[in-house]
């Protein structure tokens, strides 16, 4: 058995205040002896400095004026919550609005179709420069990259996770 | 009741919930009116938009109101508002489908932490610029690492009670919150590399 090993996983749980004394205790006398425990300890101590300073300059945050008032009201109406974030797939509206919906899509598509035109067209006029084009597309995307490293840190995630499919059990240590 | 006139006391949590069963909208309202910045702040580490914002706060209120009778005040009602936020935003997340949620414990890759050493911020740093890097490099994690750290580092929740908000093990919470630390050290030194510190 070798200290280190025995020790480092207790770290974080050490710092986080998370360790019974009895835990704690040999935790401390091995830092105290070993300089590479000590330094990633301190390591570990310095990261959470990023997150803690964080957390003491929160902006205040804004609540809309009488919201109190309306989620109180729509609660006694009977509203029981039902999120209409941006669902691809989900509700389109089943019902009455439906010929008012149809009528929206027919604009959004006419709209399109427009746009369209005009992207071409002013593509087609900027030809000659299409080099400087291209420069300003990519500052336009950082948004879109974003979302695609995301995507790429995620799918590694599940690509990591994929052999070891059992959760991890209670009480493993890292 | 009249022990209410004589301490000027706010009302208990616990008295506004039995009101609200009782029928009482303003009493509900108090509720909201004492939870909703906190529930705001919470939202926010998630989202930057406002409306997305307000629609899962009043989203956790709506859901909290229905289950209101099933509250027993073994935990305060902060934690079980707080509990179902948090599933709140959980399912938001998965119906955005930006993150995998329960699929990414991989215990096993936590062996190799990075060789370089990341440095305190520094002390001649605005704290606001601190906060921003912070903020920003958060915003980089996928949402299971980021939501651990929120709880963790800005809720502020002991392991055990993680655990129950999210229904995993403590185990599991020990792995996924060195893991998301391990995630935001890699990208704080990978977006600011002057803060790295060689060994
Ligand atoms: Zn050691």
């Amino acid at each position: 058995m070798n200290a280190c090993t025995d020790s480092r996983p207790l770290i974080m749980s050490y710092l986080d205040g998370e360790l019974s004394e009895a835990q704690a205790a040999p935790l401390r006398k091995h830092l105290l002896e070993c300089q590479p425990c000590r330094a990633s300890a301190q390591d570990q101590k310095n990261l959470t400095r990023w997150l803690s300073t964080a957390k003491q300059v929160e902006e205040p945050v804004h609540v809309p004026r009488d919201f109190a008032a309306r989620v109180a009201r729509r609660a006694f109406q009977g509203d029981r919550g039902a999120l209409t974030v941006e669902a691809p797939m989900a509700v389109l509206p089943q019902r009455r609005d439906e010929r008012s919906f149809r009528f929206v899509l027919v604009l959004t598509a006419a709209a399109a179709v427009i746009v369209l035109c005009f992207a071409v067209a002013i593509r087609q006029m900027t030809l000659p420069t299409s080099s400087r084009m291209m420069a300003q597309d990519e500052n336009v995307l950082p948004l879109d990259k974003t979302i695609q490293e995301l995507d790429r840190l995620n799918a590694r995630d599940c690509e990591a996770a994929k052999p070891d499919v059992k959760p991890a059990e209670a009480g493993r240590r890292p | 009741m009249e022990a209410r006139v004589m301490e000027p006391q706010p009302a208990d949590d616990l008295d506004l919930v039995q009101e609200t069963v009782a029928g009482t909208q303003a009493s509900f309202e108090l509720l909201v009116e004492r939870y909703q910045s906190r529930m705001f702040a919470l939202a926010r580490h998630y989202t930057k938009n406002p409306v997305e914002m307000e629609d899962l706060v009043q989203e956790a209120f709506l859901k909290a109101f229905t289950r209101l009778d099933t509250f027993q005040h073994q935990s305060s009602f902060y934690t079980w508002l707080y509990r179902i936020a948090t599933n709140t935003i959980l399912d938001w997340m998965k119906r955005r489908g930006r993150s995998p949620v329960t699929s990414v414990e991989d215990p096993e890759l936590i062996g190799e932490p990075s060789r370089v050493k990341i440095a305190a911020p520094d002390a001649q740093m605005e704290r606001n610029e601190t906060a921003r890097i912070t903020h920003e490099v958060l915003e980089h994690l996928p949402d299971i690492f980021r939501q651990v750290l929120v709880m963790r580092e800005f809720e502020e929740m002991a392991y055990q009670d993680i655990a129950e908000t999210l229904g995993i093990s403590i185990g599991t919470v020990e792995s996924r919150l060195f893991r998301a630390r391990a995630r935001f050290k890699d990208k704080l030194l990978q977006l600011h590399p002057e803060f790295g510190q060689g060994e």
